[in-house]
């Protein structure tokens, strides 16, 4: 069926208290949507694909469209932030820098205006380009719901495409960074059918950090996109990367390994061939460039 | 900015519409207003490639609150077409192509209407589908068509009933038999292009009102109001008196606007609700497999030539896979037939071209009618020749080019053209390295690539195009004046973005004598008060426009030069009208054209008048284009001019990912005369990102011919950021001997050539050749991991 | 479906409206108040056609809610120039015949009017993506970058 000209028929409601999202959820169910950027929701909505009858709009919750860092704490980003905030934050950019080159990679300007981190990772999309960043920054994602508030770490948050850790009645508020190691470098690298502004056909973000307990010195965590059902982190990668000598070798061999952790599938960006080649391509470009940005101390 | 350009032909005047373009008040049709009493309309389309249509259930839909009506094919037993009047207007017994639309919904929002399609109920009997073109072709392929002998056909048409095949084209010059013997190098291959779509920027969108006295206005984006008008008139029986299309700034046209697409559904659902005007919109997701596309190919090619680079013979046959209704495809398939040597002189040819039904939207005009789906193939294996034979690519179009004179394929002798200027020009652009004698790739030779994992190649490649129209095709113009002595130009021909406006407004201004600023194209075209124009297709109407409109302007001119000789008492020849007066240079008297143009001039003592209003009239039909021989495709005069052009390319390709990035195109076309060279400027421009972005787009469709990319998050086109850094472009002047002020076409031209001379270009770079489109990053990457293994 | 009040000011005029909770920006824009040169390319975020701004950042009308529109500031193409007079961009487009269909001209002229808002020396790289979200296909985008980088040299927006 092809999409629909315009939006089916709902009712919006502008929230105000995060009680009142919870309670709302809880009774409509599946009848209810959340409207973060829309971005999604509303191409899926006239795909056909959902038809609430009451969408909730929670930008405007307190607090939710926050971006807050803090020298102890770390950095603290409103889910209703959208990715142009989150890539121009000066504390973003200087602090995790990853993570606001992963936030402008996405689509186009008026896009990244309205598209917000909280939904990109709460859509369970394997290919959310926030998802890699979020793995390896080890961030938390903080959630609201009947029971209150709790965090889940990023790792456990994706559990299928479209599926998130996320239980009924619960919407996410915020994700939280600690504060990196000292010394930290990374870079997220973005293949699209374009030059700039497509889905990712692979995302590869790549973190190191000085690390004195590690036998080569560093260690490096890696996030993958659109190559799993989830986005997820290549650990045999990562184990290579911090038990050789850093240098051509091992950042080869680790990205084979990159290559073996994906499990990407044909679809009609492209084949699972194409895929995995471009993983340890991608794998391996970002960790000698991170090299090279720890080494210079930059 | 000037204020008053005198002989404005050749000079870069300002677009007369670029500030209502640029202020948001230039109306499309979906901006057109029509008030609160406007219905809208939303069709129900099949979701099988192919089908019988067994019962067509509305009742669910007329009970929706909003719905006014609701038409099926049994309502509309019509069926719509320009060579081939193969198209039901909406499926009565059977549908053809996932989309076909069997039945329309009208309602008071796009909304219901759109509620009220979901609940039509069709029950449907699924055939096996056939979905490439040669296996259409085949003798037991699934029939699309079982009524093809009963469908009535343009007699230079070759349909072959009880098969899939709407047309076949046979050229066959000299005997390539005898001449594979005498050839030094041979060269055989197959190249493969999918179907790809227009994209304009405006999806489709037509306003229907038919009144209860018989009056019926369409308002539509279009191409070409009148042959919407001629077409759907005879489809739906309406008197071509009483069918009136109005057409306002097209949203980029390409081809996909150019006949009738989705329109006759607007007015076949008005009919249903007289009185009402009806909005029927697509939306892009149907823009892509809705209107229509450009036909797939499947193309065999084989050719040869002597031990000193000299073409000697050409064998090939093109399968076009024209989808589940080949109106437009047909003259396509024709088309490439009579132009399937490329722009070369070879002696001895034998080409078959098939225009062949496949259960895909249907195959139509798309910029280059036929010629980008060609020669893909043919630039390349002359490349493939060249490189067999030790030549340079550039140097064996400049020996094999056609020239002037010469007989081509159908026997019609090449008018005059300078390709060779074109190969000089972009090889001199772009910083040709010579080939000769080298294997691909030379690593060693060229420019050095911008890093160690990228390679960097050059390719080049020729084009030629001439108008595919029928021998008849008329275009008119009447000029008129305003008291002011602002001029009106009066033209059937459509402002799509192309400049007709621009240059009509320069050409009528150039012949009658005022400045440019005083002249102004009317707009919307309508076909109640616009002059005929056949089409604004084929890059034809800077020639044929023009030169109805230069007559148009010449004879308003004579006019008022006689009624301003007689009141002098002076000869006519005598006179002339420069910068907006009528000027004596016998006596050096001088009349300005205020007034006079409207009021006439007063006798001595006002006893009496001379003259009045002054309108021009003109127009403008080749009488010269004669049959073609249905067995060999020869002919006196099978085309009324060719525009030639050459483009090179400058690329890199990323081993590691398969990226191909194009650094710099360089384009030379022959225009004739560029009457605003900016505009001809702008044309290669678009014309090249256009021709680059086609060779690596796609339509995907699944294994029961569902379309899977049928959206512009996953069919990309060249954004910004793909683009060139630089496109250079050159303008050849030879002439049109019967161009007005010599000028010819270009709009189609600009991008013909540009996907094969990318491949020509990736050849270069990686010794790799690609015959299939699209060149994707992953197709090339996966090739050169093929290959590892094999390398030393 | 619910009716909202709202109040928005579209180019320096407060509009009071009723709309339902479906209704884009972009059709309110389009079929309330006959702003067409905002454009239906695509409802879908992908082509551009529809940008405008509201609050002073270019979006896609198509994806935003009428509703959400609701006390936020919007201007659209028909509200670059003043009283008669072309923007730098605008006249910048004329000059070097950046506008062939039209089409995506206005979604261009926001995009480019918030770039050079925000960056009024932008470098060409930098103009290629800002403007990957308005899609052309008759310019080849190349006579557009030109214009904004006259526009930025001209010192005007």
């Amino acid at each position: 069926m092809l999409a629909r000209p315009g939006l089916p028929s709902f009712d919006y409601v502008k929230a105000s208290t995060s009680n009142e999202v919870t309670r709302l959820l809880e009774e409509h169910g599946e009848a209810a949507r959340l409207l973060m950027g829309g971005t999604d929701l509303f191409v899926r909505m006239r795909d056909g694909f959902i038809r609430p009858q009451i969408v909730v709009d929670v930008k405007h919750l307190p607090g939710m469209r926050d971006i807050l860092y803090d020298e102890q704490a770390g950095l603290r980003v409103g889910a209703a932030s959208t990715m142009n905030e989150v890539a121009r934050h000066l504390d973003v950019q200087a602090h995790y820098p990853l993570l606001a080159e992963a936030a402008e990679s996405v689509a186009s300007y008026q896009l990244r205006n309205r598209a917000t981190v909280g939904g990109n990772l709460c859509n369970g999309s394997p290919a959310a380009d926030t998802g890699p960043a979020a793995l390896v920054l080890d961030g938390r994602i903080v959630l609201y719901g009947p029971d209150g508030e709790r965090e889940v770490e990023a790792g456990e948050f994706f559990i299928s495409p479209g599926q998130t850790a996320m239980e009924a009645g619960e919407f996410v508020k915020a994700i939280c960074f600690p504060i990196p190691p000292a010394g930290a470098a990374g870079r997220y690298l973005k293949l699209g059918r374009n030059k700039v502004g497509d889905l990712s056909i692979v995302g590869v973000a790549v973190f190191g950090f000085p690390d004195g307990t590690a036998p080569s010195g560093y260690r490096f965590r890696i996030g993958l996109a659109s190559v799993a059902p989830v986005p997820l982190r290549a650990l045999e990668a990562e184990e290579v990367l911090a038990a050789n000598p850093p240098g051509e070798e091992t950042f080869a061999r680790a990205a084979e390994k990159a290559m073996a952790a994906a499990t990407p599938i044909d679809d009609v960006r492209a084949s699972a061939a194409y895929r995995k080649a471009m993983v340890r391509n991608l794998t391996l470009r970002g960790v000698r460039e991170v090299w090279e940005q720890m080494r210079e101390g930059r | 900015m000037a204020e008053f350009t005198s002989n404005p032909v050749g000079k870069n005047v300002p677009r007369a519409d670029a500030y209502d373009k640029v202020t948001g008040a230039a109306t499309f049709v979906d901006d057109m207003q029509f008030g609160p009493g406007l219905l809208y309309g939303r069709l129900v389309r099949s979701p099988y490639a192919h089908a019988l249509v067994k019962k067509v259930d509305v009742s669910k839909a007329l009970a929706v609150p909003g719905v006014r009506a609701v038409v099926t094919g049994q309502d509309v037993p019509a069926r719509i077409g320009l060579y081939l009047i193969d198209r039901p207007v909406f499926a009565t017994d059977r549908v053809r192509v996932v989309g076909d639309p069997v039945a329309g919904v009208i309602a008071t929002s796009e909304e219901i209407a759109e509620e009220a399609a979901q609940l039509v109920e069709v029950e449907y009997e699924e055939l096996p589908a056939v979905f490439d073109p040669v296996e259409a072709a085949q003798p037991d392929a699934p029939l699309l068509h079982p009524d093809l002998g009963k469908y009535k056909v343009a007699n230079f048409i070759f349909p072959e009933p009880g098969t899939n095949i709407s047309e076949h084209f046979k050229l066959r010059k000299g005997d390539v038999e005898s001449a594979w013997p005498r050839c030094a190098a041979i060269v055989e291959d197959t190249f493969r292009l999918p179907q790809i779509q227009h994209v304009p920027l405006e999806p489709h969108a037509a306003v229907a009102l038919w009144e209860q006295s018989g009056q019926v206005t369409l308002w539509t984006s279009s191409q070409s109001p009148f042959a919407q008008r001629d077409l759907i008139a005879q489809s739906l029986d309406i008197p071509h008196g009483n069918l009136r299309v109005v057409s306002p700034y097209v949203g980029g046209g390409f081809g996909g606007k150019a006949g009738v697409s989705m329109e006759v559904y607007a007015v076949a659902m008005a009919r249903a609700v007289k009185g009402h005007a009806v909005k029927l919109r697509m939306t892009r997701e149907e823009e892509f497999i809705g209107t229509t596309v450009r036909q797939s190919l499947v193309a065999h090619t084989k050719i040869g030539c002597d031990a000193e680079g000299n073409l000697l013979a050409m064998e090939t046959q093109y399968y076009f896979g024209g989808g589940a209704y080949n109106d437009y495809g047909v003259n396509i398939a024709r088309a490439a037939g009579y132009s399937c040597t490329g722009p070369y002189n070879i002696p001895n040819v034998k080409g078959d071209s098939y225009c062949v039904y496949t259960n895909r939207p249907i195959g139509s005009a798309m910029r280059g009618f036929g010629m980008p789906e060609i020669h893909w193939g043919i630039e390349q294996i002359m490349d493939q020749l060249a490189e067999k034979i030790g030549m340079d690519g550039a140097e064996f179009r400049r020996r094999n080019c056609v020239k002037t004179g010469q007989t081509i394929l159908t026997g019609m002798k090449m008018p005059a053209v300078d390709l060779v200027a074109c190969i000089d020009k972009v090889t001199e652009a772009i910083g040709w390295e010579d080939r000769r004698g080298t294997a691909r790739p030379c690593p060693a030779a060229g420019p050095r690539p911008s890093t160690p994992h990228k390679k960097r190649g050059q390719g080049i490649a020729i084009m030629w195009k001439a108008p595919a129209i029928p021998p008849n095709p008329g275009s008119s113009a009447i000029v008129r004046f305003n008291e002011d002595a602002t001029v009106n130009v009066e033209i059937g021909a459509q402002e799509m973005g192309q400049g007709v406006f621009t240059v009509a407004a320069q050409m009528a201004a150039q012949a009658l004598g005022v400045p440019y600023e005083w002249v102004r194209v009317s707009a919307p075209i309508d076909t109640r008060y616009s002059p005929y124009e056949w089409q604004t297709v084929a890059s034809r109407t800077t020639w044929s426009t023009g030169n109805a409109v230069k007559a148009a302007a010449e004879d308003a001119r004579q006019q008022i030069l006689e009624i301003v000789a007689e009141h002098w008492d002076e000869d006519a020849e005598d006179l002339d009208i420069k910068d907006g007066k009528v000027i004596s240079y016998k006596s050096e008297r001088e009349q300005p054209l205020q007034n006079m143009v409207i009021y006439g001039l007063p006798n001595e003592n006002f006893e009496g008048w001379k003259g009045g209003p002054i309108v021009g009239h003109g127009m403008f039909m080749p009488t010269y284009i004669t049959n073609l021989d249905p067995e060999t495709g020869q002919g006196v005069r099978a085309v009324v001019h060719y525009t030639v052009g050459a483009q090179a390319v400058d690329l890199e390709v990323d081993t590691e990912t398969g990226q191909v990035e194009v650094l710099k195109i360089a384009s030379a076309y022959d225009v004739g005369k560029a009457i605003n060279p900016d505009l001809v400027l702008v044309q290669i421009e678009g014309g090249a990102v256009h021709g680059m972005s086609s060779a690596f787009e796609v339509l995907r469709f699944d294994e029961k011919g569902q379309p899977i990319n049928s959206n512009l998050v996953d069919y990309r086109i060249a954004t910004s950021a793909d683009v060139p850094q630089e496109i250079h472009g050159d303008i050849v002047e030879t002439p049109l001997e019967d161009g007005p002020w010599g000028a010819r076409g270009v709009g189609e031209h600009v991008m013909v050539q540009t996907a094969p001379a990318i491949a020509n270009g990736i050849n270069d770079a990686l010794g790799i050749r690609f015959s299939d489109l699209p060149l994707s990053a992953e197709k090339i990457f996966l090739a050169l991991e093929e290959r590892k293994p094999t390398e030393e | 479906m619910a009716t909202h009040s709202i109040t928005v000011t579209v180019n320096g005029g407060k509009e009071y409206l009723d709309v339902p909770s479906n209704m884009t920006l972009l059709q309110m824009l389009r079929e309330k108040l006959a702003l067409t040169g905002a454009k239906n390319g695509c409802a879908a975020g992908e082509c551009g056609a529809c940008t405008v701004l509201v609050d002073g950042e270019p979006v896609n009308s198509c994806m935003m809610l009428a509703v959400e529109a609701d006390g936020r500031e919007v201007t659209t193409v028909e509200g670059l120039a003043h009283e008669g007079q072309l923007s730098a961009l605008q006249e910048a487009f004329t000059e070097h015949n950046a506008v062939q269909c039209g089409f995506c001209t206005p979604g261009m002229l926001i995009s480019a009017h918030a770039l050079l808002e925000r960056n009024p020396h932008p470098t060409e790289q930098e103009i290629r993506e800002a403007l990957v979200g308005n899609l052309c296909r008759c310019t080849g985008y190349l006579r557009i970058i030109e214009s904004v980088q006259a526009a930025a040299a001209r010192g005007g927006v």
